[in-house]
């Protein structure tokens, strides 16, 4: 055969196959940028963290309860991915960053933050043997933290200055929560913070050890939130009440008995959720069981503005947003009033 | 007399200057003509110009001044009518012997082409190579296929540029051998470049010689000579000494030239 | 058989000396994860075990398929675009210089640079890596397809201008087919290049692919063996893709173009 017709013959069969294999064995990958809100199954985006726990649970939970979804989870691997995914429309509501989703808001972006995602659940841990053990002692130490925005950062800001030092008493770096066991056990960094699984995984392994956890420095600190698309509210209010009420209620299950985060760790570890060891998962929610809370979400004022006024000093925002901007605290406005699912787990 | 089938009339070259240095003057006053079915012979020192001589008279380059007139008619630019034979690498290397030698038949019949091909296929005596690739062949064999490439389309006049050039000195016997042949049995006009004195006296019936660069005509040199040209005869050592002279060169190797 | 230099390099040895060195490395991985303790590290063994593991949960014929559909769509689109784009820039003077500054401006810019445009503008779908992937492969055939007929032989023109040829006729029959050789060597390259993006381009959110199985598995923890065992099976394929094209270039068509040793 010439070339001519080899290389038609071939590449043609080859288009046509490899589009057939793909699509059959990977259906519902061909997801379009419109239909961000469909009423159901809109999207929601989260990261494989513990801090965005109830984002599973409820979805869990719903479709256990009552075969269909309210919305579709979708997984992300970084910050950046999941930040760039909803400024371009992509999904219409998001677990995010508090501070992100403020800074996002002075830039103008019309995001709203609705409801709080869990309260603690960070912490810093250092090698097991190495001397450090209070913050004094990170002294001229390398400390990684996830992103410029990232809680942990402001809180090691504050614990900083609790101990009278600045941050320029330390070296901050960058770096993606994943590599972080890795960087702490091969000495790269000092001190390790980010949210959990990373910090029990190192704590798991054997090598790690909990300098402090949010809530000896910073009690009910809070840090991933909920937030929708403003336009989300005016166009589909009752979708936006009905994601909270869920998000509210797997909170309040979560809390509820150490059974059901036995039971969480189990379900949400899965390929289609976290696909993490449920091992790890069950240790970062139960030792110590206030390691991570899920209860008392609602949004209140002055944890925000602690949050703009930390921000503004250490440089990430620039203060021109504030509560009535950023926030609307409306969809839940009393916690009592909020049931936990009524779940035991997958009967046998 | 039929009218000559090419004339060069008052021909000058300059090549532009390069980045430093002064304009090239290749070619000055060139005068010269060729008659229908002559084969005539141009040669000259190396480097001195009449491979670009032979390039303006194709259509490939645009001389300064003068005039270069092609069966009456000036020359515009390469012409399926005069084919150029060039001295390496000429034939497309993505086509078979048989693809190369159709090549200027493209447009004819499948029956008619197909003949043409095997007729010029068997005068070069590559018959059995015709599906092969030029990478295959020997460089004497790539040659023969650009010849007979060039006969094959039937053209009035061949240009050559010392085609056997890049060939060892018994190949190139045997290619003027059979250039000599085939000529006699086609009657074209071809002009022939080539820095080999005794190639000329071998092939032309005229030999234009041609001084060192600025090149003009020195001398034109008929030879009356019989073919097949003997290599022995005294006609031809008298014109090849004639030649050597003429370009002021010594038959003694290893004497200097005053 | 040229003498002297390598020994004779028939069939078998094709074959066999790779494996050999495949062999070697294997041993040498193996020996130096366990002589250093390596805790993180994982040996050839249980990478293999990975692998075994992702096949069980039909997971590795999936990611395959994700990530060749989206580099085969990638790169088709940048031979489909790039081959005619670098002939007419390679041929027409003006339109070289007009656009050459631009395209060596762009050629550099990382594909994991353009990721933030490449979700602004395609969303969360194959569209954004299939983007991403074309961007990386379509410079060096454009590159190549350009050098190829700038470099191409005088001679071969004017001896197609000789039998008449022009335009259209001149581009099919002549500059195309002497360009061919050199613009397969940059489709080999650019299929090598597309193959490596893949793992950055599938840093986007898509979830499916060998690109995606990797970044993934940072995430789920200390999976390090199934990081290696996607390493492993992005560097086998991509092997056999070059293997693949390797073939292309014995064609008669094009074989001319390249020096052989025989």
């Amino acid at each position: 055969m010439t070339l001519k017709r080899t290389v038609t013959v071939y590449s043609l069969g080859w288009i046509v196959a490899i589009t057939l294999l793909h699509s059959v064995l990977n259906l519902g990958l061909f997801s379009a940028r419109s239909g961000a809100t469909t009423g159901e199954k809109y999207r929601i985006g989260f990261l494989p963290v513990t801090c965005h726990l109830t984002c599973p649970v409820t979805d869990f939970i719903n479709k256990q309860q009552t075969g269909k979804s309210i919305f579709t989870p979708v997984r992300f691997n970084g910050w950046p991915e999941l930040k760039e995914a909803f400024l371009s429309g992509y999904m219409p509501a998001t677990f995010i960053l508090a501070p992100m989703a403020m800074a996002l808001r002075e830039q103008g972006v019309p995001i709203k933050i609705v409801y709080l995602g869990h309260r603690d659940g960070s912490a810093v841990m250092v090698r097991k043997d190495s001397q450090i053990y209070r913050m004094e002692d990170l002294r001229g130490k390398r400390v990684a933290v996830p992103n410029r925005f990232s809680n942990q950062r402001l809180l090691i800001f504050r614990a900083l200055k609790q101990a009278g030092m600045t941050v320029n008493d330390i070296t901050l770096v960058e770096m993606p929560p994943p590599d972080m066991p890795a960087a702490l056990y091969s000495r790269a960094v000092d001190a390790v913070s980010s949210g959990e699984p990373f910090m029990a995984q190192t704590e798991m392994d054997g090598y790690g050890r909990v300098l402090w956890l949010t809530k000896d420095v910073w009690p009910n600190f809070i840090s991933c939130v909920l937030a929708v698309n403003e336009d989300m509210i005016k166009n589909h209010r009752e979708t936006v009440q009905e994601l909270v009420n869920g998000i509210a209620r797997s909170g309040k299950w979560l809390d509820q008995t150490m059974d059901h985060r036995m039971e969480a760790a189990q379900f949400v570890s899965g390929p289609e959720y976290y696909n993490q060891n449920p091992r790890l998962l069950s240790f970062v929610l139960s030792k110590p069981p206030d390691r991570v809370k899920y209860t008392n979400l609602t949004l209140v004022r002055k944890d925000f503005e602690e949050i703009e006024a930390l921000g503004l000093e250490s440089g990430i925002l620039k203060g021109t947003a504030h509560f009535e901007d950023y926030a609307d605290p409306s969809f839940v406005t009393d916690e009592n009033a909020i049931n936990p699912w009524n779940w035991e787990g997958k009967k046998p | 007399m039929s009218a000559p089938a090419v004339v060069v009339r008052n021909l000058w070259m300059t090549f532009p200057a390069k980045r430093h240095g002064q304009p090239i003057a290749v070619l000055e006053n060139v005068n010269a003509e060729v008659a229908t079915g002559e084969f005539v012979c141009i040669v000259g020192p190396s480097g001195c110009g009449k491979s670009t001589l032979l390039n303006i008279i194709g259509g490939f380059v645009r001389a300064t001044r003068g005039e270069v007139m092609v069966e009456g008619e000036p020359v515009d630019g390469p012409d399926p009518r005069r084919i150029f034979v060039f001295q390496e690498n000429g034939v497309f290397p993505w086509l078979t012997v048989s693809e190369n030698i159709g090549f200027g038949v493209r447009g004819k019949k499948e029956e008619e082409r197909r003949r043409i091909v095997r007729h010029y296929t068997e005068m070069v005596s590559l018959t059995g190579f015709e599906n092969a690739y030029p990478r295959e062949l020997s460089g004497g064999m790539r040659q023969r296929v650009e010849i007979a490439r060039a006969l094959a389309a039937n053209p009035d006049i061949i240009y050559m540029d010392e085609p056997f050039g890049a060939l060892d000195f018994i190949t190139r016997l045997k290619m003027r051998a059979d250039l000599t042949r085939i000529w006699q049995s086609e009657k074209k006009t071809i002009l022939f470049v080539t820095h080999d004195i005794e190639e000329a006296v071998q092939l032309a019936d005229r030999v234009v010689v041609m001084s060192q660069r600025p090149a003009t005509v020195k001398e034109v040199i008929p030879v009356g000579l019989p073919r097949p040209r003997d290599l022995d005869s005294h006609g031809y050592l008298e014109t090849r000494d004639r030649i050597f002279h003429s370009m002021g060169m010594s038959l003694r190797i290893g004497e200097n030239i005053a | 058989m040229e003498l002297g230099g390598e020994k004779t390099v028939n069939g078998k040895s094709r074959i066999v000396l790779p494996l050999c060195v495949g062999v070697a490395v294997l041993l040498v991985w193996h020996i130096a994860v366990r002589i250093s303790h390596s805790y993180l590290t994982p040996t050839p063994l249980e990478v293999l075990r990975g692998i075994a593991e992702l096949i069980q949960k039909g997971l590795l014929f999936k990611y395959m398929a994700a990530s060749l559909f989206r580099v085969t769509c990638g790169f088709m689109l940048a031979v489909v675009i790039g081959v005619p784009a670098g002939l007419l820039l390679g041929w027409f003077q003006l339109a070289f210089q007009a656009f050459n500054p631009m395209l060596q401006i762009l050629r550099p810019i990382s594909p994991i640079a353009w990721i933030p445009l490449a979700i602004s503008w395609f969303g969360i779908s194959d569209a954004a890596p299939i983007f991403l992937i074309f961007l990386a492969s379509v410079f060096p055939i454009a590159v190549s397809a350009i050098a190829a007929v700038q470099n191409m032989q005088p001679v071969y023109l004017r001896a197609a201008r000789n039998f008449g040829l022009s335009g259209g006729e001149l581009f099919r029959q002549v500059i195309f087919r002497a360009s061919l050789p050199q613009i397969i060597t940059g489709i080999r390259i650019a299929l090598g290049v597309a193959w490596l993006v893949v793992v950055a381009a599938e840093m986007i959110a898509v979830n499916s692919g060998l690109g995606y199985l990797i970044i993934d598995a940072r995430n789920a923890g200390k999976r390090y063996d199934l990081i290696v065992a996607g390493m492993v099976m992005i560097g086998l394929i991509g092997l056999v893709l070059d293997l693949i094209v390797r073939q292309l270039e014995k064609f008669d068509e094009v074989r001319w173009g390249y020096a052989s040793r025989e």
